[in-house]
């Protein structure tokens, strides 16, 4: 609606209300005990996609690494465009082309002779074979096929060569968990296989970054350096998923940068381990601790300014080295920030969905900034995320209406539940939610896995205390063109 | 004639300068393939079909993925079968998804049950359940047999859809008379309007459109199918088959024609004209054809000579091909992912001999390809972009992401866009030339094939590498 139709002086613009009608024609009201998805078999608009895709991110982050799938054409395929259209980048993953044999006798000769037609093809320096529900469901017996590749290629290329190619299996069956467990596996996979102790320790810290974007890690690099800590980034996509156009390149195509297989085998020997998500790393970062006693910092994402302010105090505390004044010049100018335009966001109604450990980092971050959250979605089913935003609500001292707490679950019901508010300025979250956004024409900020439908969000960084000005310039541009909608010169 | 670029020896009959390349076969395992699944495949078909239930019953990624087709995200539901499905069987939860999502979107025609990898491995029977649910609730739910494993390609999940539209929607309404000046469009998926460029030109005719399989698909209008008086087939591989199905059923008689370029467009035009007996309607043809030529002029006079390569999905190669060289393009490679034979036929028959056809290609191929020939555009879908690019090779996606291609006003579109992607002033900024020295050009092995590390030249899309033929 245009604002110039409503004929009201004298009234400012937030108490000016506007009707909304449902965009979509069809609109009908829903069975109430079909609204929670507890309640249903059938799962609409899930938040949340299968284990694979998290194991081919983590193996993408690994220095000429190529992702091996165990299973038919569809699951590389997938995913391959999937990652094509949130990064921008090729995304070169191997696939075994499980096909009716297959099904019936296993995939054995599709890994064996697979292994082969990758190495010859593409020299990778690690294979991370992943498997799918296909695989898993015949019973592949991967360890074993595993070996047998390896023979039969120490008969082809020679035992050197072939020696030289770590393959690190990662099980990752799609019926069960998400894609941000199969990052989790895949951390625990990856130090498993290769990580060695030394008995000297390196003086470095591990990062396990969870799904976060080339942006953010480069973000935690740059937060790194100032505090003078050398650190080991565990499936560091800054680069390998953030490439430069710069040619010549070298057929066959590798980007530049991923962390280097020496940099994990060194992971036993350092300091600590951060992982940065915990529902995406945490398995890695407790595996170092529990055999080679590595200590784990298990925290929320470094979001915000008390996000931020936990990882740098963890680190100081981890390597006695102080917290430089550059970055506390930082975190000034966040503050200030928020100072600035807490005007706009204090009390403001916002939702926010994506996978849980994005939703509790941003859900702090809202309520630094005097945000009321109405719902929170974390789409990958957790032990830990009921409790976890709890925590953060009460840390916040938040009196207002108790939030819709989906854990797991579908946007299905997030969006019904979200109809039925009263009132609701804003919402948080990836490209999943712009249906409903447009649905219920609120202005969608975007965060998160996946973003396909905007271009520059996986090159930006929401997290540290830069990240933080970032998403919070975001959040009170995305209200201000929102609520005044006309060209009238709104000051700040 | 030697094969012009390096493969494992299993690939070498899917390549040929002269003869029609080896297809339809499975995909080498361990290779990056472009191809997709059978659920990709059917998806592609039936995304857009209005007023019924997309059930995908499967994991919940197999739902997820496919919601999306033609970079288009359709509303799907799905089963999201987790351990204990697997375990212990999924046909009760699947009939219990079939009655939720009709309660949840009360007002659809009909129910689609795609089936997946798991669903297939676990051994559902799911026929029977549709089967079943579908005498209980009084209107159709159909199962699609697409596990991803069934078949070599997306391909065999085009065959699938079709099947299941054949089987329980096409010609479902009453018998009765053929609709007089009526037709269908057999695969044709309305990409940014292409369906409504061609309606327009087949009511400059006066014929009237019953329904497009499946860019504007109901199931309504797929039951009146069976009254057109011809199936008009556009994309061979999604519509050849149902047409001839067509054919034996119901008698409709069908023309395979491409509305993209203007040859072929006119050339389309003038043969459903002639089917209806009218060739004087069709005199405006030449005309417009003609007229949209001379819009295109001054991109053409760009694009003269250069070279372009081609990758599809299957059977637009022939007809994109013949629309390239309309543009004044050399098409320097022809290549799909799951083309059968008729399509690399036709492909082969108006390139002539020396065009380099790969079939199946998987990315190390093209990236070689890519290397050797430098040809001045890349035509191919999303997956297949990104590397062009980080070579320094334009890339035009198809089925496109802009305007409409088909038709007379398509083609000039097609001339414009062409023109801008492959003139796009970041190709000659790439190299930093101000910058440093020009890089060196480099001989030396890649890895432990025979692979060469190659420089790119100039920027200029210089072709010194691609006269090795
Ligand atoms: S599991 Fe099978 S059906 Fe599902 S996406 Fe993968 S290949 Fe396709």
């Amino acid at each position: 609606m245009q604002l110039k139709e409503i004929p009201i002086t004298g009234i400012p613009y937030d108490q000016i209300k506007i009707e909304k009608v449902p965009a979509t024609p069809e609109y009908c009201e829903r069975p109430a005990d079909l609204i929670p998805s507890t309640n249903r078999a059938v799962v609409v608009n899930p938040n949340r996609t299968c284990m694979p895709l998290g194991a081919m991110w983590a193996v993408l982050g690994i220095r000429k690494a190529v992702p091996f799938v165990q299973g038919a054409q569809g699951c590389t395929t997938y995913v391959r465009y999937t990652f094509c259209r949130i990064f921008r980048e090729p995304a070169t993953i191997a696939t075994a082309s499980f096909h009716e044999d297959a099904a019936v006798f296993g995939g054995r000769r599709n890994l064996v002779e697979g292994i082969r037609n990758l190495v010859v093809r593409y020299w990778p320096e690690l294979i991370g074979v992943v498997t799918t529900c296909s695989s898993e469901i015949i019973g592949d017996d991967m360890v074993s096929f595993i070996k047998m590749a390896r023979a039969n290629l120490r008969k082809e290329i020679g035992p050197e060569k072939a020696d030289q190619i770590p393959i690190v299996l990662v099980n990752t069956p799609s019926f069960a968990g998400s894609h941000v467990d199969g990052y989790d596996r895949a951390s625990r996979a990856f130090v498993e296989t290769l990580a060695t102790a030394k008995g000297e320790p390196n003086g470095k810290v591990n990062i396990i970054p969870g799904l976060l974007y080339p942006g953010d890690i480069r973000e935690i690099k740059h937060l790194l350096r100032h505090m003078g800590i050398e650190a080991t980034v565990l499936f560091d996509i800054s680069d390998t998923l953030d490439a430069p156009l710069k040619p010549p390149t070298s057929v066959p195509y590798y980007p530049p940068g991923g962390t280097t297989v020496e940099e994990i085998k060194d992971m036993a020997n350092s300091l600590a381990t951060f992982a940065l998500q915990p529902h995406a790393g945490q398995a890695g970062a407790r595996y170092l601790e529990r055999k080679y006693g590595v200590r784990a910092v298990v925290g929320q994402p470094p979001v915000g300014v008390q996000g931020t302010d936990a990882f740098l105090k963890a680190l100081r505390d981890i390597t006695g080295k102080p917290v430089p004044d550059s970055l506390l010049q930082e975190r000034g100018r966040l503050i200030d920030s928020l100072a600035d335009t807490f005007h706009h966001t204090m009390m403001k109604k916002v939702a926010i969905m994506g996978d849980p450990d994005i939703v509790l980092g941003v859900t702090r971050f809202v309520l630094e900034m005097g945000m009321e959250p109405v719902a929170l979605a974390g789409g990958t089913a957790s032990k830990t995320f009921v409790h976890d935003v709890e925590a953060i609500l009460a840390e916040a001292g938040y009196e207002g209406e108790p939030p819709l707490i989906i854990n797991g679950g579908d946007l299905f019901e997030f969006e019904e539940y979200l109809k039925k508010q009263p009132r609701l300025d804003l919402i948080i979250g990836n490209s999943r939610a712009v249906d409903i956004s447009r649905e219920l024409q609120v202005p969608l900020v975007r965060v998160g896995f996946p973003i396909y439908d905007r271009f520059g969000y996986q090159k930006r960084a929401i997290v540290g205390y830069r990240g933080g000005e970032v998403l919070l310039a975001e959040i009170v541009n995305s209200i201000l063109g929102h609520q005044y909608p006309d060209d009238r010169t709104q000051q700040l | 004639m030697k094969i012009p670029i390096d493969v494992i020896p299993e690939r070498a009959g899917h390549l040929g300068v002269v003869e029609i390349p080896a297809c339809d076969q499975r995909t080498l395992p361990g290779v990056v393939s472009q191809r997709a699944c059978v659920l990709y495949g059917a998806r592609w078909m039936l995304a857009p079909v209005r007023n019924v239930i997309h059930l995908i019953h499967g994991p919940v990624g197999c739902a997820y993925y496919s919601e999306t087709v033609r970079k288009k995200r359709y509303r799907v539901f799905s089963t999201a079968l987790d351990e204990k499905d697997i375990v212990f069987g999924a046909g009760q939860k699947l009939e219990t998804a079939i009655r939720e999502s009709l309660s949840l979107r009360p007002g659809s025609s009909a129910v689609l049950v795609y089936t997946t990898c798991a669903a297939g491995l676990i051994g559902e029977d799911v026929p029977a359940i549709c089967k079943r649910v579908s005498a209980a609730l009084g209107l159709p739910v159909v199962p699609v047999n697409c596990p991803g494993f069934c078949g070599v390609s997306q391909g065999d999940g085009h065959d699938a859809a079709a099947a299941a539209l054949l089987e329980h929607f096409i010609g479902r309404g009453p018998a009765g008379p053929p609709l007089e000046n009526s037709v269908n469009i057999l695969g044709e998926f309305d990409v940014q309007g292409d369906l409504k460029e061609i309606e327009q030109l087949l009511q400059r005719l006066g014929l009237n459109l019953i329904c497009a399989v499946s860019g504007r698909a109901t199931v309504e209008n797929m039951a009146r199918a069976h009254r057109a008086r011809l199936n008009i087939v556009h994309c061979g591989r999604t519509g050849r088959w149902l047409a001839r199905k067509m054919e034996e059923r119901f008698g409709i008689p069908w023309r395979k024609v491409s509305f993209f370029g203007l040859a072929e467009a006119a050339a389309a035009l003038q043969a459903i004209a002639a089917f209806f007996n009218r060739p004087r309607e069709a005199a405006w043809v030449e005309k417009e054809a003609e007229a949209a030529r001379q819009r295109a002029l001054p991109y053409l006079r760009r694009l003269a000579g250069r070279r372009v390569a081609l990758f599809f999905g299957a059977s637009r190669m022939g007809s994109m091909a013949r629309a390239f060289g309309e543009l004044g393009m050399e098409v320097v490679l022809c290549g799909s992912q799951f083309g059968c034979r008729e399509d690399y036929a036709e492909s082969r028959r108006c390139l002539g001999q020396g065009t380099l056809m790969i079939d199946d290609a998987h990315q190390r191929e093209l990236e070689e390809f890519l290397h050797r020939y430098r040809p001045d555009l890349l035509v191919g879908g999303t997956r297949e972009k990104f590397m062009a690019h980080k070579i320094g090779i334009p890339f035009l996606v198809f089925p496109q992401e802009t305007s409409p291609y088909a038709g007379f006003n398509g083609f000039v579109n097609l001339a414009r866009e062409v023109a801008a992607l492959v003139g796009a002033p970041v190709w000659r900024l790439m190299i930093p030339a101000n910058l440093v020295e020009p890089p060196a050009r480099r001989e030396g092995p890649a890895g432990g094939d025979s692979a060469a590390v190659k420089t790119v030249g100039d920027g200029k899309g210089g072709n010194e590498d691609g006269t090795n033929l």
